[in-house]
């Protein structure tokens, strides 16, 4: 049966195939609909599956699954892999009993907005075996290889999507479900496995791992799935010399490309990135004299074919992103592998689109940077947080506000421009601190979000208090993990359908030692910019925890609050309510021959009421009847 | 045969769920499809597009002059879809323009709606203007500008009319016979501009 899935739809489809016990991760795009499809089915599956405080944490609990012989996935994007990698290493170098697969989504071309990594380097490094996806069949299909793999060699496996696979739906043929054996949970006490004391038993576990890396390369090698996908596959055409090696989502457009210009070469098709099928990648190369290798971001897979080449001894032509044929930023649209293909048969196949059209449309582009919801929580805290370093008769230039991941850094872009930097999860406390001690006199300002902070931002609050840092942190804390999709975390109120128990925010900053902590409604504005101008000036570490649900969120679940409108007689048309909070339910009407300039606040305002506190002639009003 | 839609707009105009209706459409029709979805920010007043493909195809992604179809929900918005349009191939205009913060206080700085249409033309596209949020609103539900525009481009693309009719009727819950009354409205539009 044939069913349209996105990639991680599909991921989500092998994980239940696969007969997969546990399922854990921390949201992040593009990987974050995995764990989204499978919740729902939580009570019916009887998998144990969640949303864990981080990606460590996530990775940990399910090879914990996995060494007491449960099958288990952990799912995460190239990000999370970073935060994992401490505990990654360790329990790749032991191994496990049960099937342990880590899904990790790369986003080439920063469509999520975040440092294009490439997590390849993770396997080589962590000795880990490694799948490419190359279409949303192989979600399914590689999944249910990467289980049978990781249980034959006895040590955990990486399956690699990336957006242009996690985010597009296909048609996917959909297989049965294992009948695997049940298995009762069950650890061996194996210190010389399990523990890592003692230089004789490290090196020996070095040697394990190394030896499960070849047997994953046997095993996948000619590996064949249930749909008839071949892992690594080489295609010769007679009398030609031009060849393509290629690996993950570019199988797509390079196919097109070769059906749309009716291309004839040869082709390598690598499935498993790490370890690479060495002997094929030389028979390859035996027969061809000049190759492209197509592969998203860094030349991992471009380096060992030179390398092999050297080997061989042949001198063969490889072009790819060392050469400069293609480049090693963003992802590889059709265009790219289009000019790389002409570069390697050295031919010109079809006209792009007129540049002075495309010259044009450039020129005259809307840059449309984000900004926060109508009635977003977080636009109030950091007008609040403006006004108040403004009564305290600082200026905006002279105070640092380090940001963080998530919803909240959007105070970055206008009309705020409050955030000065984001780097990773729970980063801007740690910095903040490091700015104080640099010596910057004047008050430091941290942000940070709920889920960001329960996920990396508890051991930095400690250490400022432990080291006694003047610093103002503030949590906004709109009770979800927003920008990823509303998912929940362990601040979150209204959980839905499960007994979680709620962790209290200002309770863990009590139990951190933090004495001066603060509680604002950022829609209550006046009492906000107060309450942060006392933590501003406190000579300690200060916290003001800013509560209010995301307003998505709360319209989902029906709250309602009073709209506002605009008082025409009294409306000036000034635009200090627009430049002052940027929200998108205003609109602008300049003047024209029948009216004067005046504002609107159309039906989509949720009733934060922020603007009325903007408008310099008491014009803005609340309607009458409550929506 | 390939048939490429190619759809963009602004986070909130329902640019993602009209992609999902034409999907549905051509999977319960039989055909093969590819649906990719930009998704991310644009809920955050970002821009937002996604592609549909029908037929024989193997990359998730529409290449340059491939469009058999575009429809640009957000005037300025449509700029980024002129390296996508087939010569003679159709674009749908809806007369809407979505202020950015930097422009709000300034809509003069906007692109005039005439030099976007001309690059259009210039790109070899044969141009359909469309006020959807006026037609929403005259059926009393201005949500619907994604569904006055279904109709529009159900027209110019040969769509079966009351197969997808009965796709709406099982997949939209509310407001059912304003929502079948803003498709009709949307297709008769594109039938009387192209008569």
């Amino acid at each position: 049966m044939k069913k349209l899935l996105t990639g991680n739809e599909a991921v989500a489809e092998g994980a239940i195939e696969s007969g997969v016990e546990v399922v854990t991760g921390y949201p992040g795009t593009p990987s974050t609909e995995v764990i989204l499809t499978l919740l729902p089915q939580k009570e019916k599956s009887g998998m144990h599956i969640e949303w864990s405080v981080n990606e460590k944490v996530a990775f940990e609990i399910a090879a914990g699954a996995a060494w007491a012989g449960k099958r288990a996935l952990v799912t995460m994007k190239m990000s999370g892999v970073n935060v994992a990698a401490d505990s990654l290493a360790s329990i790749a170098y032991s191994g496990c009993t049960g099937g342990l697969v880590i899904f990790v989504a790369d986003d080439p071309g920063a469509n999520a907005a975040m440092p294009e990594e490439d997590s390849r380097y993770y396997a080589k490094s962590m000795v880990v075996p490694m799948l490419d996806l190359a279409s949303q069949q192989e979600c399914l299909d590689y999944l249910k290889l990467a289980f049978e793999i990781s249980e034959k060699i006895g040590g955990p496996i990486f399956l690699r999507s990336t957006t242009e696979i996690s985010h597009v739906a296909s048609d996917v043929e959909i297989g049965k479900k294992l009948k695997l054996e049940k298995r009762e949970a069950r650890l061996e006490r194996d210190i010389a496995k399990y523990t890592k004391a003692g230089a004789a038993w490290c090196m020996a576990q070095h040697q394990d791992v190394l030896t499960r890396l070849a047997e994953a390369s046997k095993i996948s090698d000619s590996y064949v799935t249930e749909s008839g996908i071949k892992v690594n596959e080489i295609h010769f055409e007679d009398d030609n010399k031009y060849g393509v090696i290629y690996a993950g989502a570019v199988e797509g457009n390079f196919r097109e490309a070769l059906k749309r210009y009716n291309i004839k070469l040869s082709w390598l098709k690598i499935g498993m990135v790490h370890p690479l099928p060495e002997e094929r990648i030389k028979k390859f190369l035996e027969k061809v004299d000049k190759v492209l290798v197509l592969e998203e971001l860094d030349p991992l897979v471009e380096a060992e074919v030179m390398r092999i080449a050297y080997l061989l001894n042949k001198k063969v032509e490889i072009l790819g992103k060392f050469d400069q044929t293609l480049p090693i930023t963003g992802n590889y649209s059709f265009k790219k592998i289009k000019n790389g293909l002409e570069v390697l048969l050295g031919v010109e196949m079809e006209s792009e689109q007129d540049s002075k059209i495309l010259e044009r449309a450039k020129e005259i582009e809307v840059k449309r940077p984000t900004s926060f919801c109508i009635g977003c929580p977080h636009r109030g805290t950091y007008f609040a947080l403006n006004k108040a370093i403004k009564n305290l008769k600082y200026k905006k230039d002279e105070i640092i506000i380090t940001g963080d991941i998530g919803c909240t850094i959007l105070g970055m872009n206008k009309p705020f421009e409050s955030c000065w930097t984001e780097v990773a999860m729970g980063a801007s406390i740690g910095l903040a601190q490091g700015f104080k001690w640099a010596g910057i006199k004047k008050p430091v300002i941290a942000t940070i979000g709920d889920s960001t902070f329960f996920h990396a931002g508890i051991p930095p609050l400690i250490n400022a208090v432990y080291q006694k840092v003047p610093l103002t942190i503030i949590i906004l804390d709109n009770g979800w993990t927003a920008m990823t999709g509303f998912e929940e975390n362990p601040g979150t109120i209204h959980l839905s359908k499960t007994n979680n128990r709620r962790v209290d925010i200002i309770k863990v900053c009590q139990g951190c030692g933090v004495e001066d902590i603060h509680i604002i409604d950022p829609y209550q504005t006046e009492q906000a910019i107060d309450i942060i101008m006392k933590a501003i000036e406190y000579p300690g570490v200060s916290v003001v925890v800013s509560q209010r649900e995301c307003a998505l969120q709360a319209k989902r679940r029906k709250i309602k609050l009073t709209k506002h409108k605009v008082n025409m007689d009294k409306c000036t048309g000034c635009r200090i309510c627009l430049t002052s909070l940027a929200c998108p339910a205003m609109v602008f009407h300049p003047k024209d021959d029948q009216n004067k300039a005046y504002m609107e606040i159309t039906s989509a305002c949720f009733g934060c009421g922020l603007c009325t506190y903007t408008c310099p002639e008491g014009a803005i009003e609340v309607t009458k009847d409550a929506v | 045969m390939q048939y490429n839609i190619y759809l963009v707009g602004v986070g909130g105009q329902g640019v993602i769920s009209l992609g999902q209706i034409i999907t549905n459409y051509a999977v319960k029709k039989g055909e093969k499809v590819k649906f990719f979805k930009e998704v991310g920010m644009a809920q955050r007043g970002g821009p937002a597009h996604c592609e549909i493909r029908i037929g024989e195809i193997f990359g998730s992604r529409i290449p340059p002059l491939s469009s058999d179809l575009i429809v640009v929900m957000e005037l300025a918005e449509g700029l980024k879809a002129l390296e996508f349009v087939k010569p003679g191939g159709i674009v749908i205009l809806n007369k809407k323009r979505i202020y950015p913060i930097d422009l709000m206080t300034h809509p003069e700085k906007y692109p005039p709606d005439k030099e976007i249409a001309l690059l259009f033309k210039k790109a070899k596209a044969k141009i359909i203007w469309i006020d959807a949020a006026k037609i929403a609103l005259e059926v009393g539900l201005p949500i619907a500008e994604n569904i006055v525009l279904l109709g529009a481009l159900s027209f110019l693309s040969s769509f079966d009319k009351e197969f997808i009719i009965n796709l709406l009727k099982k997949d939209i819950p509310r407001e059912l016979d304003k929502n079948i009354a803003a498709f009709n409205r949307g297709y008769q539009a594109a039938e009387g501009m192209t008569v």
